[in-house]
């Protein structure tokens, strides 16, 4: 991954920290965690998400790309980031 | 409509009940109940009722006092059927001194006991005093409509009142919260009755009586429980008839009746009906809000029109909600999980003002003819399992109002279609539980530990014998009606801030016997696929607009974070969430309320459950301030006090035998 990268994951990861886990201050999240299957984020946080890495990056997320392929882990986050810059 | 108290010893001798302490009883009612105190004072007993006049205006006076002198009542609502039932005394030589209702049902109890229960088609809470036995009576209508608490006192006494306040007035007992209450709250929405937030103090259940008898409570138990399964005979009733007849009825009084209407189905047909019903014009009256994301006045003005009513719009904004939060709490003496209650006591209070003080309301509707996404949610999830695809597309379309399926992404159709998928008892709730708990996230850890799952497991083990083999529907509409209908709807968001303006009101959707058919249908007569309530529907068509008659459902909300967060909004909410105010309350954990008030702060709670959420906390902050944190309130004789009648020390006969 490149530097782009890392800024990508240290944001989302502090987006989420302070979005997210003030409910569950005592879960260490790691990168590939679910973030779904952990409870991080429902339905609504899923949509604030997208909505969050979309205006942050500067990036379009297709209706069709928002699936837990792309947004279930900060590890998938960073990834899709990239492929979207990239492509 | 009334509030009503009293306090009853074990024996006629030995402390008195205080008269002091029955007027402030009273006066903690008298918002239920301005027109006029009553209070009886007998050997170890007293009661009081602080009087709506509804029916008989200048003589409905309460307490009763039966003929015989041998018993005493005091009652809080309406029989509807009581002209129908004082015929039937009248010919068996009854004498009567009122019109009230008041006093037929005193007489029918005297006659048949709580047999006569059966008889009556209203709602109702009512003390009954027999002081040969030192026997009181305590009894609440079917669905739970009015209120009615009580607490058993160390000494054997029972003191009881319409409200919780009455309760603490007297100075017998103190208000302390009580967890497992509260924990209800933010589990169904509603502590589950006899259970209320408050320790110690209890409340009979929808459909009970309870009866204490020289210092011991000898029975609790449902006189009325919801029964469901298909019934051909209740089937072959006709709702429309059924309907008329529930609306004929609740137009009864001695005073002029109005209707609610939300622009929805269940109010329109309601208000329909009861514009046929009506000799002249009926007044109706809706909430509208300044935010146009809650608001439905174009549906309710496009209805007022076409049944030509006299239409009251009451607009509310974000400062309203937020400068009646707390005088909604402190009526539904509970904490909340929605700012709804607010509008509607605001509401309540203006037709209030237009001088109506008993309006019709399309509640229990929903319930009845499964009207609620949770119950197509059922229905979904039962699809899913053979065909997950055609699930998932009806689920985006049922919700299809909360914006593109598609950007909702994967996590909300997992969450509806897989969520108590499993749980064949409380499967259909499971969804509103789980959205409910975000509040129980930022409980104290040790709060959390103690409330654990106990409000989920008290609720199965309370299921009816039987429940598990009920049909998928029918178990969901009982939960309904046994959970959020009676606890919350009825309750913080029905009779308290109604009555906070002494306003009643009337329920035709909850008129037993059109319970008994909705419930005896097969549940695909009342939801096919997606189409719901489809008897209602179906009448509609025939009495409404085609477009209203079709109209979809759209829930009934208020705007939950900007009240309390826009600029200008009240200092009592930063003081409320205070660190030092979160740790006097003692159930929150400071650290997680204000990771959720960043959130507010910066516009990001903008979803139903970080809402719930912030409304849980406030609304607990300000039901503690206002019953558990501050002195006991006092309740100085008013100079505005209206006329009281006082029966001193009648020594109620205890030598007749009946």
């Amino acid at each position: 991954m490149t530097q782009n990268s890392e800024v990508v994951r240290r944001e989302m990861r502090a987006f989420i920290e302070e979005n997210f886990l003030y409910l569950q201050p005592d879960l260490k999240l790691s990168d590939e965690q679910d973030l779904l299957a952990h409870g991080v984020v429902d339905s609504l946080g899923f949509v604030e998400l997208v909505e969050e890495v979309q205006g942050r990056f500067g990036i379009t997320v297709e209706d069709v790309e928002v699936t837990e392929e792309n947004f279930g882990s900060i590890d998938a986050i960073v990834a899709f980031v990239h492929r979207k810059r990239a492509g | 409509m009334c509030g009503l108290a009293g306090i009853v010893r074990p024996a006629a001798e030995g402390v008195p009940v205080s008269e002091d302490a029955l007027m402030r009883m009273a006066r903690s009612l008298r918002h239920r109940g301005p027109d006029g105190f009553g209070l009886l004072l007998d050997e170890g007993a007293g009661l009081v009722s602080s009087r709506l006049a509804i029916f008989d205006l200048h003589r409905g006076w309460q307490p009763l006092v039966s003929p015989a002198n041998d018993s005493a009542f005091v009652y809080n609502g309406e029989v509807y059927n009581h002209p129908e039932l004082r015929a039937e005394l009248t010919a068996a030589g009854e004498q009567f001194a009122t019109t009230s209702d008041t006093e037929v049902v005193h007489r029918m109890l005297e006659r048949e006991g709580l047999d006569a229960l059966d008889r009556f088609n209203g709602q109702f809470a009512f003390a009954w005093w027999q002081p040969r036995h030192r026997r009181i009576t305590l009894v609440r209508d079917r669905f739970g409509v009015r209120p009615l608490h009580f607490a058993h006192l160390p000494d054997g006494s029972l003191a009881f009142g319409s409200e919780a306040k009455a309760l603490f007035a007297s100075g017998e007992i103190s208000a302390q919260a009580d967890l497992d209450g509260i924990d209800d709250v933010f589990t169904l929405w509603g502590a589950r009755p006899p259970r209320t937030a408050f320790a110690g103090v209890r409340q009979v259940p929808a459909g009970g009586v309870v009866i204490w008898e020289q210092g011991q409570i000898v029975a609790e138990r449902r006189w009325w429980k919801p029964r469901y399964g298909e019934d051909p005979i209740a089937q072959e009733e006709d709702l429309e008839a059924l309907l008329r007849d529930s609306v004929r009825l609740r137009l009864r009084a001695d005073v002029p009746v109005g209707t609610y209407l939300s622009g929805g189905l269940d109010s329109s047909l309601l208000t329909a009906l009861a514009q046929e019903e009506t000799e002249g014009e009926l007044r109706t009256f809706s909430v509208a809000f300044r935010d146009r994301r809650y608001d439905e006045r174009a549906q309710q003005e496009q209805v007022a029109a076409a049944i030509g009513t006299r239409h009251v719009v009451v607009e509310v904004g974000a400062s309203d909600i937020a400068g009646a939060f707390p005088e909604a709490v402190d009526h539904a003496e509970t904490p909340l999980i929605r700012t709804a209650p607010a509008p509607l006591l605001l509401l309540a209070r203006a037709v209030r003002e237009h001088g109506i003080t008993v309006v019709a309301t399309g509640e229990g509707a929903d319930e009845l003819f499964l009207g609620y996404d949770l119950f197509k949610e059922v229905e979904l999830r039962t699809l899913a399992r053979s065909d997950p695809r055609r699930a998932e597309a009806l689920l985006d379309e049922v919700y299809s109002y909360l914006g593109s399926a598609a950007r909702r992404g994967p996590a909300f159709r997992r969450f509806v279609l897989e969520t108590g998928a499993d749980d064949v008892l409380l499967g259909s709730h499971l969804t509103r539980v789980q959205a409910t708990a975000t509040v129980k996230s930022l409980y104290d850890p040790g709060v959390r530990e103690a409330a654990g799952e106990r409000s989920l497991e008290r609720l199965r083990a309370e299921l009816p014998a039987g429940f598990s083999g009920w049909k998928q529907l029918d178990k969901a509409s009982f939960l309904e009606v046994s959970t959020l209908l009676e606890t919350y709807l009825l309750a913080a968001q029905g009779d308290r801030v109604a009555m906070a303006s002494g306003v009643e009101g009337r329920y035709p959707f909850l008129d037993h016997r059109v319970f008994a058919h909705a419930a005896g249908l097969p549940a695909g007569m009342k939801l096919d696929g997606l189409e719901d309530k489809r008897p209602l529907r179906s009448l509609a068509a025939r009495v409404l607009p085609e477009s209203i008659a079709s109209r979809p459902k759209q829930p009934y909300r208020a705007p939950e974070v900007a009240p309390f967060f826009e600029a200008g909004a009240p200092a009592w909410v930063e003081e409320s969430l205070a660190p030092e105010s979160l740790a006097a309350t003692g159930i929150w954990d400071a650290g997680r309320v204000e990771g959720l008030i960043r959130r507010c702060r910066a516009g990001r709670a903008e979803g139903v459950r970080e809402g719930m959420a912030l409304v849980g906390v406030l609304s607990t902050q300000l039901w503690h301030r206002a019953f558990i944190g501050s002195a006991a309130r006092t309740y100085p004789k008013e100079t505005t006090e209206p006329r009281v009648r006082i029966d001193r020390t009648l020594k109620l006969s205890t030598r007749k035998a009946r």
